[in-house]
């Protein structure tokens, strides 16, 4: 059994699942990897079946936050020593997920898949939001994350624990805010990221907008009052269990 | 209070009462959902009847007027309710999500043993077995 496990939650992938999956299976065995199918309305499940891919498939849609902690509680489950949020689309690359592991392995508890570790944030609407994202948890945390909206992330096994046991840990960067201030060990790689090749965006301007907002407020505000299981306390810090 | 007022409200106060306890003879919602409208109607039923009530409630609480009272205590009692909903909801999301997650992972248990059976004993009950499979499949959807 791998130490890794990618997690790929999908939403209406049909067009993307293959490629994405095959991909993985093909060039990169030496990761274990599980497709959870969130309630999908078109044929993502039968195609995971009838290919015999590792499928969690969700009986009802949940979103993005309860697809992932399916799959987390999977890793869980089946002591993987480390779970990376990968997307359905094919945006991400598995290349990147060697490197992370290496960082992971300097004593981190969540390493981001950062699109701006050595390249420069363009200046468009999405990096505005994203800078805004950035300044917050600064605020309220001193740490700099320079792509803090990148889906790309990997959690170590006491982060898997947590993400997957508890209430409100959303992959998001209002819970990565809130881990860094209880004093997880956050660190960023570079990596490139693909544009979608198929299907629709979830990200419409209105989204955008709700997305940021929600996020901003969280962070800012909501996230300070959170108190923590102390389970998760005593292990708080870089070491490892 | 005017008699209008009054009227308007008792009105109010049975057709809610009547819609409430019609939906628990229906068994369409659960007695202790049930109670906090009964209550509310039984309140204004009071507060019409008696208005001498209302008035000196409203004069203890300072509002200008006793159907302005009448209006706050609404408000207050709707605004409390909605909490309390909101709470509920928060709930049930978390207790709907964790049985869908365990769904899913129990599913995906049935299905790896049922993969590693077929493997096991090899091709002479390869097709029993991934009948079984299906079956299992199926049941799912069909709930």
């Amino acid at each position: 059994m791998s130490e890794v496990l990618v997690i790929i939650p999908a939403y209406n992938e049909e067009e993307n699942i293959e490629r994405v999956v095959r991909n993985l299976e093909t060039h990169y065995p030496e990761f274990d990897y599980v497709v959870v199918n969130d309630g999908s309305k078109d044929s993502t499940a039968e195609i995971c079946r009838k290919n015999g891919y590792n499928l969690l498939d969700l009986p009802v849609n949940l979103g993005l936050a309860g697809g992932f902690q399916a799959g987390l509680k999977y890793a869980w489950y089946h002591h993987y020593s480390y779970a990376v949020q990968f997307d359905g689309d094919g945006q991400h690359r598995p290349e990147y997920i060697d490197a992370m592991q290496k960082k992971m392995e300097g004593g981190y508890d969540i390493v981001i898949g950062s699109r701006f570790v050595t390249e420069k944030k363009p200046k468009s609407m999405r990096m505005l939001g994203s800078n805004l994202i950035a300044t917050a948890i600064r605020l309220t945390t001193g740490v700099k994350i320079k792509d803090p909206t990148s889906g790309m992330r990997m959690f170590s096994r006491k982060m898997i624990e947590e993400f997957a046991l508890g209430l409100n840990y959303g992959p998001e960067p209002d819970t990565v805010s809130y881990l860094i201030k209880q004093g997880a060990k956050v660190a960023e790689v570079q990596v490139t990221m693909d544009e979608r090749i198929a299907g629709v965006s979830y990200l419409n301007p209105i989204n955008a907008v709700k997305y940021m907002s929600k996020m901003l407020f969280s962070i800012l505000l909501i996230q300070n009052f959170r108190k923590r299981d102390r389970r998760y306390k005593k292990k708080a810090g870089g070491t490892e269990e | 209070m005017t008699t209008v007022l009054r009227i308007v409200l008792i009105l109010m106060s049975f057709l809610v009462l009547i819609v409430m306890l019609r939906k628990v003879r229906q068994s369409k919602a659960r007695i202790e959902d049930s109670m906090f409208w009964v209550f509310f109607a039984l309140l204004l039923v009071v507060f019409s009847i008696f208005p001498q009530a209302a008035d000196w409630l409203s004069d203890l609480v300072g509002t200008m007027s006793t159907s302005n009272f009448i209006f706050l205590l609404m408000i207050f009692l709707l605004l409390v309710k909605s909490f309390s909903m909101s709470m509920r909801i928060s709930q049930l999301e978390t207790r709907v999500k964790e049985l869908v997650q365990r769904i899913a992972l129990t599913n995906q248990e049935v299905e790896r043993r049922l993969a590693a059976e077929q493997e096991e004993t090899g091709n002479g009950t390869e097709k029993a077995v991934s009948t079984g499979g299906k079956k299992l499949v199926g049941e799912r959807e069909a709930k």
